[in-house]
């Protein structure tokens, strides 16, 4: 008896060996190399004993020679074992049933946990987890993972600030902050209102307060324009003062550039990983392009509530293009302005218009374009001051 | 008389050089723990067994190990394993 596992493995049979010279039986298996272990006497002539099942042939070989009968009483191991198994092959498939049913139950969506949202709210982000896969029963594989989640909810929904998302276990808990959207009214500022920057005013319209300036006016910054203080009664000044600003901005464009662009064709590979070592499953030629964007998604496979070292791995390959883009003096010119006016207009409040435009000064300097620019501005200077 | 004078040869030997005699005069070797096991080394077969009693052929004679519940645990060419309750060891010369 080297190992008991080893014998559990290779199996072992018990013999009942009966007959004169038990003991000459059992001395000549151990010279013949037949390992024997457990020996019992049960009675004058009966022995049972265990020998390993791949011993059995040379057993018979060996008693030949004896007078003992040999029977064999039970049988144990690990090839026994599979021969049961194939006998209850019913009970076998259901087991390999029942851990594939848990398996894929492991891998679905079972609860979608919206928190700190309004019914309304509520029923939107309900809406766009559809349109996006993301519903009870879903598997979790064809799905985006949280952040890309998250980053489309706060895209499309615009009533939320925030959102939380978190995959735990089965369930997708979201936290939700939305936006408190001021009321209009609520601009409440102080008794004055002064110039936030330097600019000549074009026109007033004062609700409330005492005009300081009038039009035509060059007013610097933070001088006072409207007053609430009338006949020493003091009142929230309130009101727009339109005027003439300036902005300068400055535009360096290359002439020639080279993009990346995506062709839109893609190839998908799926594989299976363990660790390192990733076997495909779908996907075998090599992508066909010359260029191309790898992006790489991993997931690992549940059980249970466990997460499994084996993990569901898709590859897209996308195509990708280089672009040459190259503009005569002319359209770097056209671009430049209009790049200068788009950046200018973010700047800007809403109200605000670009009145006028003027260039300054342009150059041509290492194969780069650089426009100076100048806009006149007509916009509301007021803000209140205390 | 070769016999004895070679017998008496290894005896001087083992004593002289202290080697281990079961090595040098083919003794054997006999460990016990308790009454629970036996483990003999350098035996030349089982004559008989049975629950209450084991009967070893050495190279000189009879090894007797008598007791309750005897099982023999493992048991290779040269080497015995005894499970049971031993009361008696007996050597028997021939």
């Amino acid at each position: 008896m080297k190992n008991q596992w080893m014998n559990l493995l290779a199996g072992s049979v018990r013999v009942k060996a009966q007959g004169k010279g038990v003991e000459r039986l059992i001395n000549a298996c151990v010279r013949n190399d037949i390992a024997v272990w457990n020996v019992k006497k049960h009675g004058d002539h009966i022995a049972t004993f265990f020998i390993l099942l791949k011993d059995v042939r040379r057993l018979r070989v060996v008693a030949r020679k004896s007078d003992c009968k040999l029977y064999f009483v039970e049988k144990a191991g690990f090839p026994f074992f599979c021969k049961n198994m194939l006998t209850n092959f019913g009970v076998f498939l259901g087991i390999c049933f029942f851990l594939a049913i848990v398996f894929v139950l492991s891998n679905m969506i079972w609860g979608i946990d919206i928190k700190g949202a309004k019914p309304e709210t509520e029923y939107r982000i309900l809406k766009e987890l559809k349109q996006m896969g993301v519903e009870k029963g879903a598997l979790q594989f064809f799905i985006d993972d949280p952040e890309t989640i998250q980053k489309k909810l706060i895209d499309r929904i615009n009533t939320i600030t925030w959102i939380g998302v978190e995959l735990r276990g089965t369930t997708f808990y979201f936290q939700v902050v939305e936006k408190n959207e001021p009321k209009e009214t609520k601009k409440t500022g102080g008794r004055y209102l002064v110039a936030k920057k330097e600019a000549v005013i074009t026109d007033m319209f004062v609700e409330k307060g005492q005009p300081l300036v009038s039009i035509n006016d060059h007013v610097t910054k933070g001088q006072l324009l409207v007053s609430g203080i009338i006949e020493k009664e003091e009142q929230l000044a309130r009101g727009k003062i339109l005027g003439e600003t300036w902005y300068k901005s400055t535009v360096v464009l290359p002439l020639e550039a080279t993009f990346q662009v995506l062709t839109g064709k893609y190839m998908e590979k799926h594989y299976i990983a363990v660790k390192n070592i990733s076997l495909p499953i779908w996907g075998f030629q090599k992508p066909a392009f010359r260029h191309y964007e790898i992006d790489r998604l991993k997931r690992p496979f549940r059980f249970w509530k466990w997460d499994l070292p084996i993990y569901y791995e898709r590859v897209v390959f996308r195509e990708t293009q280089e672009a040459k883009r190259s503009y005569t003096w002319a359209e770097a010119l056209a671009k430049a302005k209009e790049l200068a006016r788009k950046e200018l207009k973010a700047k800007l409040p809403e109200d605000a218009m670009i009145k006028g435009e003027k260039v300054l000064h342009q150059a041509k300097e290492n194969g780069k374009v650089r426009v100076e620019l100048h806009y006149q501005v007509i916009e509301n200077i007021a803000i209140p001051h205390q | 008389m070769v016999k004895k004078w070679r017998q008496h040869m290894r005896r001087w030997l083992t004593d002289k050089l202290e080697l281990p005699a079961d090595i040098i005069m083919d003794l054997p070797r006999i460990t016990m723990v308790g009454q629970i096991h036996i483990y003999v080394e350098n035996h030349r077969g089982l004559l008989t067994f049975s629950d209450k009693e084991l009967r070893l052929l050495l190279k000189q004679g009879q090894l007797l190990v008598r007791g309750e519940q005897f099982v023999i645990k493992t048991i290779l060419p040269e080497e015995i394993l005894l499970e049971g309750k031993i009361s008696q060891v007996i050597y028997i010369d021939e």
